[in-house]
């Protein structure tokens, strides 16, 4: 199980270093954007299209790589009052949660993107694309966090009765 | 289903699962599913929250957040901030307490170029913090102004959470970016009155400090080459932004690049650094965008179930003054700060606010940057606020958590006063957007 989680970890971190390469990229363009529209050679029409994409993928890419790293913020403010052992049983009932939600994601996020694909459905923006190409994405993605959930449940049957000391807030 | 019983289940339902420790985000799916259920006709219902999911985040009005953030990143790693604080410190010597003001000053300028509340506070608390303690500086005069000053980053532009703000309550992100800058001036004045009274009548709390002698060019060199270059490229966002050249992703763009040329100019910009900036950025925007991405449909759900439309004509029906419901949402957003992180406050409040603050006819900017300050608080405010813990993070075991929470105590109720003056007078956060744009 431990040589399969460190299998599925270095997964995690390429799409992590994929996703920064998406970030420097849509730096770029963006500025390469403005740059050539203000210099009066036309701008790059699909710049804001990509960077919204972008965006999405970047969430989708860093979600796995943030659960095993326990950065998913979450409130813990009852957690450290309450007995230890009752705070890890809330955590097992957190990970339930969390991994029918994921499953909840890979199922009808793959519907969605079947249904798509056989409706032949196309988004058209400036460019035009296959509407399943980005609807794809998302139950790839929570499949891959629904089985870190079930790595961090076998995690927690291990260790301690205490609840875990993830993140609890953002930016 | 009553809207009564609907917001209790919803709202209710939401407040007990993120109580019990389950990620914001899926706090968010799981309610939403339930509300799907009962209130989108089930399997179509649970379908349109994928494609809702999906769509929430192909949003070019989201954009400026990892930019924004980047700014701070490549400030932290690539050791610019150091210079940055050398500059300043240069230039404040007949001060007291003049190590703490050199953070709050310092911690002015990193707010015009950082978007992240959290860069900025562990930026100055790694790198100045053991200088003031080892200099026999009181823990709570040490911790205090890089906390205070590291939440004003929220109100001073780039900041990623207006910007998030603006693309959840519908109003003006240029708008929300600008009407931070007077409040956030306001605060950053305030804390070096308060820290410069405090020491003259408690010098012990921050003893004098040798300060190397320097003269002409010596003092100015360091300002002149590493503080006046990251001034402009603020100034260089908020022109392109205000005079209409650049859309606010775009001026976010802009600096993001300006930071890492001008890193570059000075050879501080190694693949080492570029990739920790990166990575840093991604971490914060997963994190934040990941909430958005499984909470988008909640609103929808609020408002299908009758909940919203209940909960404001309750509201509306008690005869209470505009001021009065602004004052009691205020209120409202200060007890959740206590309690919960920035982006679920948003989630929970904007979707009863909002229609509140357009029938009474409230200006939508004034009410976004007391929304602001609220959240600003929220970040300072123990047990739970995030700078706390980013300061708990970055001290010295000799920092106690008693002496955190103590520290933040005059700069909280400074924030609150300056709430209550905007409450009284909107033209501190109307005056400057109504100016520029």
């Amino acid at each position: 199980m431990q040589r399969i989680s460190a299998v599925f970890g270095r997964v995690f971190d390429g799409m992590m270093l994929a996703a920064c390469l998406l970030l420097l990229f849509m730096t770029l363009l963006i500025g390469a954007d403005v740059a050539t529209r203000n210099l009066g050679v036309g701008g790059i029409a699909w710049s804001n299209e990509v960077s919204e994409n972008i965006l999405y993928l970047i969430t989708l890419l860093s979600a796995p790589w943030l659960l095993r790293q326990g950065q998913h913020i979450r409130v813990d403010i009852l957690l450290r009052v309450i007995p230890p052992r009752i705070g890890w049983l809330f955590e097992w009932v957190s990970d339930l949660i969390g991994l029918a939600c994921s499953l909840y994601f890979v199922w009808y996020g793959w519907k969605v993107a079947v249904a798509s694909y056989q409706a032949g459905a196309v988004t058209i923006k400036t460019l035009v694309t296959p509407e399943w190409w980005l609807l794809a994405v998302l139950p790839v993605a929570f499949l891959l966090v629904a089985i870190e959930f079930v790595f961090r449940m076998q995690r927690l049957s291990k260790a301690e009765r205490s609840p875990r000391t993830d993140a609890v807030s953002a930016s | 289903m009553s809207w009564q019983l609907a917001a209790l289940l919803l709202l209710g339902g939401s407040t007990l699962l993120l109580f019990m420790g389950v990620p914001v985000a899926l706090t968010f799916v799981a309610i939403n599913i339930i509300g799907a259920v009962l209130y989108l006709g089930g399997d179509a219902g649970l379908a349109q929250i994928v494609r809702n999911s999906v769509l929430s985040l192909m949003n070019f009005s989201l954009t400026p957040i990892p930019l924004f953030i980047l700014m701070g990143e490549i400030l932290f790693h690539t050791g610019l901030a150091i210079k940055v604080i050398d500059g300043i410190e240069r230039l404040i010597r007949q001060v007291p307490g003049r190590l703490a003001v050199v953070a709050v000053v310092a911690g002015t300028v990193f707010s015009a170029i950082s978007g992240s509340t959290i860069a900025t506070t562990a930026m100055l608390g790694s790198l100045m913090l053991p200088v003031m303690l080892a200099r026999g500086y009181h823990p709570t005069m040490a911790t205090g102004p890089i906390m205070a000053i590291g939440a004003v980053d929220m109100l001073i532009p780039p900041s990623a959470l207006t910007v998030l703000l603006g693309s959840l309550s519908g109003i003006s992100i240029s708008k929300l970016l600008i009407g931070g800058v007077v409040p956030g001036l306001i605060l950053s004045v305030a804390f070096v009155a308060y820290i410069v009274l405090r020491v003259r009548l408690t010098p012990a709390l921050a003893p004098p400090t040798l300060i190397e002698k320097r003269s002409g060019w010596q003092s100015w060199r360091l300002l002149v080459l590493y503080v006046l270059p990251l001034v402009f490229i603020f100034a260089v966002v908020i022109g392109a932004m205000s005079g209409g050249f650049a859309t606010p992703t775009e001026s976010a763009a802009l600096g993001a690049i300006a930071t890492m040329g001008l890193a570059a100019v000075y050879g501080a910009l190694s693949l080492d650094a570029l990739m920790k900036s990166l990575r840093g950025t991604v971490a914060i925007t997963g994190i934040i965008l990941f909430i958005i991405l499984g909470a988008t449909t909640f609103s929808q759900i609020l408002s299908f179930s009758g909940a919203t439309d209940g909960l404001v004509a309750a509201i509306l029906g008690q005869g209470l003054t505009p001021l009065m419901v602004v004052a009691m949402m205020m209120l409202i957003l200060i007890f959740l700060g206590i309690f919960v992180d920035q982006v679920s406050m948003m989630l929970i409040t904007l979707p009863v606010f909002m229609p509140l603050v357009t029938r009474l006819g409230i200006d939508p900017v004034w009410f976004g940057v007391l929304f602001l300050i609220c959240m600003q608080l929220g970040l300072l405010l123990p047990p739970h606020g995030l700078l706390l813990m980013t300061m708990r993070g970055v001290a010295p075991p000799e920092v106690t958590t008693a002496h955190i929470f103590q520290a933040v105590v005059p700069y909280v109720i400074m924030s609150l006063l300056l709430l209550g003056l905007l409450l009284l007078l909107p033209a501190i956060a109307t005056w400057l957007p109504n100016l520029l744009i």
